[in-house]
């Protein structure tokens, strides 16, 4: 009886799915618009996230020490700094590392060329590059600074630019992050809304089907099952669609994104296909469960006679 | 045996549509309820199927009190009661046997079955031949003869016709009844509710006149007194 009933209740659900199949268009069509826009939130947000990584490496702190500083004094203050939890590398400049670097920096720069004959022998001072895990932490390191103050061999500690930089960048991605969280809020509010209309419409269209089920004696779960099923079908229709469309999609993507952002390391195909499971499975499953349970309020609704 | 007794339905916010019902009907017999519209015909239908719940009194039928029933129990109701309708509420999208042929699947029954006892249902309502036709591919007279077929597939106890010949001609209101009258034979208790004066009066069966909601009249032999 229930393996009768249940084959029973997947023959109707394909029997309606194509007898009714411009309706099943319409409510796939629309799930799949509401999937492409979920998709393409995420593509923003791994676009603000790698945008904001790639400014972050950018940053680093450079501490200038004296010319006559000797090498074991560095390689201590050096090793010091590694040790501080926050500091994720620290790196040694030597004064002709320095030069070099300003010299290709600014070559066809010629008064500074000139200025530097001028001058003649090597003006710059060495310095270590510090690099922090994340952006909060350069503040953390910059008050931890100050108490390295028992070394005279750094010479400047021009920090105070930095702190002022810092604190714009992490107000900036603060904001940034907390407008990205309700903008997908509202989306995904939005998304759970037309999908659950859809499904609505849908099943109005079934409300003297309902009617007949119920007054030849089917019972309430017999005439559930197959709208129950059918949004389960219609969530993996709609999910297999977005992931064949949401592919060429990113693919033309690609170059524009690297060349206007200027990010290399930005790669949406390979994030698509790391995190596949984790963003297709959890659509299908949220989009089932909207489907669900837009099925059984609509359903209900019909159920009363 | 059908008892209704002392039933009462007040619809909100005080519109009375049964009042003090009270009446019985044997097993196998052929009953017609008539009634002006408004009179509470269609209520005391509903109620019968468990669609709509009354204010008070007992409907029974046997030793099944159907005012107490619960909700899953509803469905098991029905499969013994068939109902026809004046709109003849037939699926288009289904053939006349998939019509026919829902009604079982609905209640579980085996294809081998189903493909057994269909044809056979259709062929008592003359539909043999046009089993594989659309609704609207048929007339008025052959859907409410498929719906006939339908609610006769359960081998129901009692057959509930509300205006069955509502929206047909007389040719085909005449051969609407002339089939009740044989499933009459079968020993299926036929509720026919109708205000069709000429079809009352040819049966010559008994009539159950209801006016605001009671029965104002009884007769064994009766006629359309209204």
């Amino acid at each position: 009886m229930i393996l009768v009933s249940t084959i029973r209740v997947l023959k109707f659900v394909m029997q309606d799915f194509f007898r009714n199949f411009w309706l099943s268009l319409v409510t796939v069509t629309i799930l799949i618009l509401s999937l492409f826009s979920i998709n393409f939130m995420i593509v923003v947000g791994v676009i603000s996230n790698t945008a904001i990584a790639s400014v972050e490496n950018k940053i680093d702190l450079s501490l200038y020490l004296q010319t006559d500083a000797n090498e074991s004094n560095v390689a201590t203050l050096k090793s010091e700094l590694e040790n501080v939890p926050e500091v994720a590398s620290v790196t040694y400049i030597s004064k002709s590392q320095a030069l070099e670097s300003f010299q290709n920096k600014h070559q066809d720069d010629r008064s500074i060329q000139d200025a530097l004959r001028e001058v003649g022998g090597n003006p710059l001072s060495a310095s270590l590059v510090v690099k922090a895990h994340t952006l909060p932490e350069y503040n953390t390191i910059i008050n931890k600074l100050d108490t390295f103050s028992q070394y005279p061999i750094i010479e400047s500690k021009n920090f105070d630019d930095h702190k002022t930089l810092l604190t714009t960048m992490n107000n900036i991605t603060d904001k940034t992050k907390k407008v990205g969280i309700m903008v997908s809020l509202i989306f995904v509010a939005v998304t759970i809304l037309v999908v659950f209309n859809a499904v609505r419409i849908a099943i109005y269209t079934h409300q003297k089907e309902i009617r007949i089920m119920k007054l030849v004696g089917a019972s309430n779960w017999f005439i559930r099952a197959p709208f129950l099923v059918e949004g389960v079908l219609y969530s993996l229709v709609g999910v297999i669609a977005i992931i064949i469309i949401f592919y060429p999609f990113l693919q033309l993507l690609q170059p524009y994104l690297s060349t206007f952002f200027n990010v290399n390391e930005l790669n949406l195909l390979s994030y698509f296909n790391h995190n596949f499971l984790f963003i297709f499975g959890w659509q299908f499953l949220a989009v089932g469960v909207i489907n669900m349970v837009a099925s059984l309020v609509a359903v209900g609704k019909y159920l009363k006679v | 045996m059908i008892i209704f007794e002392n039933v009462t339905k007040i619809y909100p916010p005080n519109v009375k549509a049964l009042d003090g019902l009270t009446l019985k009907i044997k097993p196998g017999e052929f009953v017609s309820v008539v009634g002006q519209s408004g009179t509470g015909k269609t209520t005391m239908v509903k109620a019968l199927i468990g669609e709509e719940r009354v204010t008070g009194g007992v409907i029974k039928i046997g030793d099944w009190d159907i005012t107490r029933i619960k909700q899953r129990e509803i469905p098991y109701l029905r499969r013994q009661i068939g109902v026809v309708f004046q709109d003849f509420k037939l699926l288009p999208n289904k053939t006349l046997f998939e019509n026919v042929a829902f009604a079982m699947q609905v209640c579980g029954h085996l294809s081998s079955r189903i493909n057994r006892v269909v044809p056979q249902t259709l062929k008592l309502v003359g539909l043999e031949k046009k089993m594989h036709r659309l609704p609207q591919e048929v007339s008025g007279g052959e859907q409410q003869r498929v719906v006939i077929a339908r609610s006769l597939v359960h081998h129901p106890k009692i057959l509930l016709a509300d205006e069955p010949t509502g929206n047909l001609d007389s040719i085909n209101a005449t051969d609407i009844i002339n089939l009740l009258e044989r499933i009459n034979k079968f020993g299926t208790t036929i509720i026919l509710v109708t205000h069709n004066k000429e079809i009352v009066n040819s049966l010559r069966k008994r009539v159950i006149t209801i006016d605001g909601g009671r029965v104002i009249s009884d007769q064994k032999i009766g006629k359309y007194i209204l």
